[in-house]
């Protein structure tokens, strides 16, 4: 347990350097079901101050510091040490653009996400009170709620990083699919009609990395797998 | 990467292409065995060249080899189409997938032909 744990972290802030490099880090084991996030606030706070990520809530739910953890997608503040070959690898989500180490800017990501208007549309008068949903319908939306928005999945979809300018990418499809199994929404043309077409929800082939990639356990190709069948039986 | 606002709206096409792409898989994975059939009598003894022609040339059997070649046709253009589509970006798509599209348009047809031409 006193061991040290090797990092090396991609480090990149381009108002210096030229290009991008990794560093080695080593931290002292502070606790059993030590985090990566842990060590990785031992060194911003001990080592090197100029360390650069996201973190918020440390414990899986704001989902801001998505990284690339030895190859795969994950959270920091929920991967623990143990289970990680060493020297772990840290990097930025991949595909998007790097604002500095382990930052990245999420801009496309987010305005692809408002695009499918993820929030309640109702065309009915508003009731008196609320609008009601039974427990059956309100079990509908499990496995979409708990999405966190990390971007894990999205970065490491292959059909986002080829089209990403286009195809929307799992995470937002999954929250498109959720406004949709939603009993209150009342936009389900709408939202049907904006994701028909081949680059928008089509440029998934089912490749699966997103789910591996979940943190939450959440999987996406379901969820597009569920609006092409609605799309279908739309036409049919 | 993108970092502006940059919604085009929908194409409203990707739906028949899934469609397609699907339904014409359906008509192959029916009509390909028959076609192996056809072969394996013809390799084990079962039928002669001869009896095999006369299969061949029946007005129903025309019908279903032209159905599955339109079927092949469809099914490779579309699957081509993804994949160009997904790796190959700006003009370039477009004169790739229209090159596809007539190259194949031509052989089917030239398939067709030969289906329908030969014999009585
Ligand atoms: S299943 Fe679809 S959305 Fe998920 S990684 Fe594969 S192509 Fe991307
Ligand atoms: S589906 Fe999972 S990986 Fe994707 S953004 Fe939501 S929580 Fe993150
Ligand atoms: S810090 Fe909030 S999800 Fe990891």
């Amino acid at each position: 347990m006193n061991a040290m744990i090797h990092i090396d972290i991609y480090r990149y802030n381009p108002e210096k350097d030229s290009q991008p490099y990794m560093q080695r880090f080593d931290v002292p084991w502070e606790k059993t079901g030590m985090k990566l996030l842990d060590a990785l606030n031992y060194i911003k706070w001990h080592s090197d101050g100029s360390l650069t990520y996201r973190r918020s809530c440390g414990e899986g739910v704001c989902g801001s510091d998505g990284m690339n953890i030895n190859g795969v997608n994950g959270l920091a503040c929920i991967t623990s040490i143990e289970g990680l070959k060493q020297p772990i690898k840290v990097r930025p989500l991949p595909s998007m653009e790097v604002i500095r180490d382990l930052v990245v800017d999420t801009t496309h990501f987010f305005d692809q996400y408002r695009q499918i208007k993820p929030w309640l549309q109702s065309k009915t008068p508003t009731p008196e009170h609320e609008r009601l949903q039974t427990p059956d319908e309100r079990a509908e939306l499990d496995g979409s709620y708990e999405c966190i928005l990390c971007g894990c999945c999205t970065t490491s979809c292959p059909s986002w990083w080829w089209n990403g300018d286009r195809f929307m990418g799992p995470a937002v499809l999954l929250q498109a699919d959720r406004w949709m199994k939603d009993s209150r929404d009342e936009a389900m043309g709408e939202r049907l009609d904006q994701l028909e077409d081949a680059f928008k929800l089509y440029r998934c082939h089912q490749i699966l990395n997103c789910m591996e990639a979940c943190p939450k356990g959440l999987n996406p190709t379901a969820a597009i797998g569920h609006i092409k069948r609605t799309l279908l039986n739309r036409k049919s | 990467m993108v970092n502006q606002h940059r919604d085009l709206g929908s194409a409203h096409s990707g739906f028949s292409d899934w469609y397609w792409q699907r339904f014409s898989a359906v008509v192959l994975a029916t009509l390909l065995p028959a076609a192996f059939v056809l072969l394996w009598a013809v390799y084990s003894g079962v039928l002669d060249q001869q009896s095999l022609l006369d299969y061949l040339d029946s007005f129903v059997s025309r019908l279903l080899h032209s159905l599955l070649i339109v079927a092949l046709m469809v099914h490779a253009y579309m699957g081509l189409k993804v994949m160009i589509e997904d790796y190959v970006h700006a003009a370039m798509r477009i004169f790739l997938i229209a090159l596809m599209l007539v190259m194949m348009g031509l052989f089917g047809m030239w398939w067709l032909a030969l289906i329908w031409a030969w014999g009585g």
